[in-house]
């Protein structure tokens, strides 16, 4: 009887090990399709040589920049090894008085589209255990490559509420999963929920009138003649706007401001 | 609820029990990894399931074990020991219990173990939506039960019969005051689940005031529910205190009873303290997770007491006219 009982339990745990079986590291579950509407690829309605006026500016940050938060590395050998010394987020930052990783876009008033969705892929990469870039645009339908150049996992979890949410898994070096979002949505969080001080934010729209701040925190955007809501929105000190006109071929000036202060970093839209 | 001596040879007896207690402490141990993983927020960190990035989860090399999949890795590891063991527990159980009703406890436990291992699954598959997410931290707490159960109604000690008590004249007896307890802790355990899977635990982020207010203003569902568990503990301290008056008061000569109204006490002190650290390290993970074990710890000694209080306590003999 007791013979009898061992090798059922045995049975049982060869059954286990042969159970969930898998390909060892493959490639996980794919990003869904792209879902919802948005400008069809190829060919768009609006002649994009109208937008000649040039709406630039600086996003000024004022007094003394709030310190990030350190990065504690240590549950994950690689990244550990990988980063800087003192690794922190890369929340704010800040350069020649300018605020960096901030999305700049027409809120109100882009002309009626379709718009011509770029075929070009825009690019995120998992290096050294950071998102690069932290922040970017893009438009709806336009693909999304997400590739791992780290020797160790992580999972691309974009925390979408207009989109269809995902979660990828990226075992192998220079993996490259392949994507596109269906609905503007601003800001799109993606986050790797194994390395939990990886984040990026990326603004989809379904207009082309839109950037991010660079070093300095300066920006600058073609419009066509019109008058338009321009938001400026960072992941930290949330979201501010401003109204400008512009005639053809025009130059204008807008600039932003934020400061310490400033919080609230929900939904631009 | 037949409390008749069973005639099974009694090294085995002894044996089903001690492996049935095995099951439940391993049941402990991974209610506390289950709560390790929402504490350190690192659900989905293994993206697929049942495999584990795409190897089968047995053989997923352990140097890859890094960052949030460790825990939730880990997680997997011992929900599949403990659903292992419980496979064990209940063919054990179908071979040598002779009592048909502890049998198919076993087979029901056996049942909540699987659908336990597809709620996880499914909660990761559809990331983690709360009301799959809730339902599975509450399904933890009802097998841990049915293994305490299982361990209970084993035991050589059981088998034998409890000593009968005759109940005190009272409005309620401890019986149904015992029942009534744990009903209350299982209830504020769902709370508490609800709280965890909706993000809720800060909603209310000071304590013992709730947002400066003794009742703080009801602007969000997360408010409410963040305070229902507040509320709720409120309740569940009320009625073991309650609950262990009453035994210490009529029945602390009998230590099957005492003790663990006396144990059931400390932990429900133990996790009133967790639950304001909590708050007050802003859900830092060693409080939080200890919250979510001693929460089911008190429900298992709460659950305990019934059990044997029901089985112990008789009706009083009608007075002679």
């Amino acid at each position: 009887m007791h013979k009898r009982f061992l090798l059922f339990c045995a049975s049982l745990l060869v059954c286990a090990l042969v159970a969930a079986c898998g390909g060892g590291g493959g490639e996980t579950n794919a990003p869904p399709p792209a879902a919802g509407g948005g400008a069809a690829a190829g060919g768009g309605g609006f002649d994009m040589s109208k937008a000649n006026a040039t709406v630039s500016g600086k996003i000024s940050f004022e007094g003394t920049p709030p310190p990030n938060d350190k990065i504690q590395m240590s549950a994950d050998p690689y990244c550990a090894q990988h980063a800087a010394q003192n690794p922190t987020t890369e929340t704010v930052k800040v350069s020649d008085g300018g605020l960096e990783n901030v999305i700049v876009f027409v809120s109100m008033g882009a002309p009626a589209g379709p718009y011509a969705t770029p075929t070009a892929a825009v690019q995120i990469n998992q290096e050294n255990c950071h998102y690069i870039p932290h922040v970017f645009t893009m438009m709806t339908n336009q693909p999304l490559e997400v590739k791992n150049s780290d020797m160790t996992l992580h999972n691309i979890h974009a925390w979408a509420e207009k989109n269809p949410q995902f979660n990828v898994g990226q075992p192998v070096k220079d993996m490259v999963s392949k994507t596109k979002f269906g609905n503007p949505e601003v800001p799109l969080p993606v986050r790797c929920d194994v390395h939990k001080w990886m984040g990026a934010f990326i603004g989809v729209f379904d207009h082309p009138f839109h950037t991010v701040s660079k070093s300095g925190g300066t920006f600058e955007l073609k419009l066509p003649p019109g008058n338009y809501e321009i938001t400026a929105w960072h992941e930290k000190f949330g979201k501010k706007t401003m109204m400008v006109m512009v005639a053809d071929n025009d130059k204008k000036e807008v600039n932003f401001s934020f400061n310490a202060n400033d919080k609230g970093a929900g939904t631009a839209d | 609820m037949s409390r008749e001596v069973v005639g099974v040879e009694k090294s085995e007896t002894v044996a089903l029990h001690r492996f049935a207690l095995f099951t439940a402490c391993c049941t402990a141990f991974l209610i506390f990894v289950g709560g390790l993983v929402t504490s350190t927020e690192s659900g989905l960190s293994v993206p697929d399931w049942p495999t584990t990035y795409g190897w089968n989860m047995f053989t997923f090399p352990f140097s890859k074990w890094v960052g949030g999949i460790f825990y939730e890795h880990s997680h997997r590891m011992v929900a599949s020991f403990v659903g292992f063991l419980t496979i064990i527990l209940t063919v054990w159980t179908w071979l040598r219990e002779k009592r048909a009703w502890v049998r198919w406890l076993s087979a029901a436990a056996l049942g909540a173990v699987i659908l336990q291992g597809v709620l996880g699954g499914l909660t990761v598959i559809f990331l983690l939506p709360a009301p799959i997410s809730t339902l599975h931290a509450c399904l933890a707490q009802t097998f841990f039960c049915l293994a305490i159960a299982i361990a209970v109604f084993t035991s050589p000690q059981w088998k034998r019969g409890l000593p009968l008590i005759k109940s005190r004249a009272e409005s309620v007896s401890v019986p149904v005051l015992c029942a009534s307890t744990t009903t209350a802790v299982y209830f504020q355990l769902i709370l508490g689940a609800l709280m965890r899977h909706t993000n809720a635990g800060l909603a209310i982020p000071d304590f013992p005031l709730a947002l400066g207010h003794i009742i703080p203003p009801l602007t969000s569902s997360k408010v409410i529910i963040h305070f229902a568990h507040r509320l709720g503990a409120v309740i569940v301290t009320a009625m073991i205190v309650w609950t262990f008056s009453r035994i210490a008061r009529s029945y602390s000569d009998h230590s099957l009873l005492f003790r663990p109204a006396l144990v059931m006490l400390i932990l429900v002190g133990i996790q009133l303290t967790l639950g304001a650290l909590t708050v007050w390290t802003a859900k830092a993970v060693f409080p939080t997770t200890a919250h979510v074990l001693t929460g089911a710890l008190v429900l298992a000694t709460s659950f305990l007491l019934t059990l044997r209080a029901y089985a112990m306590v008789i009706e009083r003999e009608p007075a002679c006219a």
